[in-house]
């Protein structure tokens, strides 16, 4: 377990950082359907519709690359699991107040094509298995591949949970990486 | 020597606490720099986001517009029949909606350059079956209206007021007194026009056209542009100058 642990972190990041750029990526190109599939849930006033339109695609994308690299990887997983909590609870709220829409996830304006039923369980079901993914990123250290440990940016976690071990762990993985 | 040996642990220890002072000091900068320059690019991109979808201005003067006897209206300049742009779209569905809002001053400005020929062909997109028809019955009735409307500046008006007013999907809207209404705002004197919007006179043409014309041109959803005949990318049409650039280049 001790070993395949920094294995899973790094699977779950290169997932979780897949979906966010892909999502990313297939909304940039078009902003002014991002702010329409936004405004399709209608949660939000229009303002702040089009501000988070404008602004969740290039969100995702730097998340997905922080993640992708392993840098500020703990604030990368909260973020995304945070993100993935809003849109599992925006979905679930276009779903129980009956509108049928698109969730917009990897672009698109929110609307249905003709004859499209909405997929709402199956939207929920994998945001909420990514929200996991981002759990496990945040609880956990980086994993291999990991920008934080190669510039020991993640000492900071160990060193506050047992003050007398002198760094052991770390301080190996330094000389290692010397070599 | 006790005493000494006491005193050169304590300086290490010392070096060493300064050692890891630095280190955090290190870890700090780092962090900062990686954090500002993430921040900075979703600012940028944000910002940039905001920039490509800003519309042109619409000049005052529209290039004359006509209708065809396929109900299809036609905007350009006397002579100029290429480039084409085909606008497929429906009254009653918000991304044509923000389409309009984005790009169409972008493509009246080209028809009034004489660099395009605009076609216009409003389609009824939803089945019957959504929100037990009321989507459909309301674009049926803006496009019947639509129709009802002389060819000319006022159908422009007209057109672009029934965006303006778009309702819900899932609501009643495009009610008849405001059709008539938003007419009589928009410079329609024909006297018989009332009558037209009315008896919605023109919905069983425009329902036959709209399907000959959503099986013709084989259109996934609206809106959909087409330029010379290929289907323009949702990222070009929603984006003003990425549109602009694609007209001018189709015209070499």
């Amino acid at each position: 377990m001790r070993s395949a642990l920094p294995w899973v972190t790094t699977v779950s990041r290169l997932i979780l950082a897949g979906v966010l750029v892909i999502a990313g990526w297939g909304k940039i190109g078009t902003p002014v359907l991002s702010v329409e599939a936004v405004k399709a849930y209608q949660l939000l006033p229009d303002p702040v519709a089009t501000a988070v339109g404008y602004g969740l695609p290039i969100l995702e994308i730097v998340v997905g690359i922080l993640l992708i690299v392993g840098l500020l990887t703990r604030v990368a997983g909260i973020a995304s699991a945070l993100l993935m909590l809003a849109f599992v609870i925006g979905i679930a709220s276009v779903w129980a107040r009956g509108l049928r829409i698109d969730c917009g996830c990897f672009g698109g304006g929110g609307q249905l094509a003709a004859g499209e039923e909405p997929s709402y369980l199956i939207d929920i079901l994998r945001d909420f298995g990514l929200f996991a993914l981002g759990v496990i990123i945040a609880w956990f250290p980086p994993g291999r591949f990991a920008l934080d440990s190669a510039l020991g940016l993640t000492p900071g976690r160990d060193s506050g949970r047992h003050d007398d071990d002198p760094e052991s762990d770390d301080e190996e993985l330094r000389e290692g990486e010397d070599d | 020597m006790g005493k000494e040996a006491r005193e050169a642990r304590q300086r290490l220890k010392a070096q060493r606490e300064a050692e890891r002072e630095r280190e955090r000091k290190k870890r700090i900068a780092t962090i900062v720099t990686v954090a500002v320059v993430a921040v900075g690019a979703v600012g940028a991109g944000w910002w940039f986001a905001a920039q490509s979808s800003q519309s042109e201005q619409p000049t005052t003067a529209l290039a004359p517009i006509t209708r065809a006897a396929d109900g299809t209206v036609v905007m350009a300049r006397p002579g100029v029949d290429k480039p084409v742009v085909d606008v497929y779209e429906d009254f009653q569905c918000p991304a044509c909606k923000s389409l309009e809002e984005t790009s169409a001053a972008t493509l009246k400005n080209l028809a009034a350059e004489g660099r395009v020929k605009v076609v216009f062909h409003t389609v009824t997109i939803f089945p019957q079956d959504l929100f037990e028809g009321v989507t459909r019955a309301n674009s049926v009735r803006a496009a019947a209206a639509a129709r009802c409307v002389p060819a000319g500046p006022a159908w422009m008006t007209f057109h672009d007021r029934l965006f303006k007013e778009q309702p819900p999907e899932d609501a009643e809207g495009f009610a008849i007194d405001d059709l008539v209404a938003w007419g009589e705002d928009a410079g329609v004197t024909d006297p018989n026009f009332a009558t037209c919007v009315k008896n919605q006179q023109h919905a069983a043409a425009h329902l036959a056209d709209s399907d000959k014309t959503l099986q013709a041109a084989q259109i996934d959803g609206t809106p959909t542009l087409k330029l010379n005949g290929a289907a323009v990318e949702q990222g070009t049409a929603f984006n003003p100058s990425a549109l602009r650039q694609a007209v001018l280049d189709a015209a070499k």
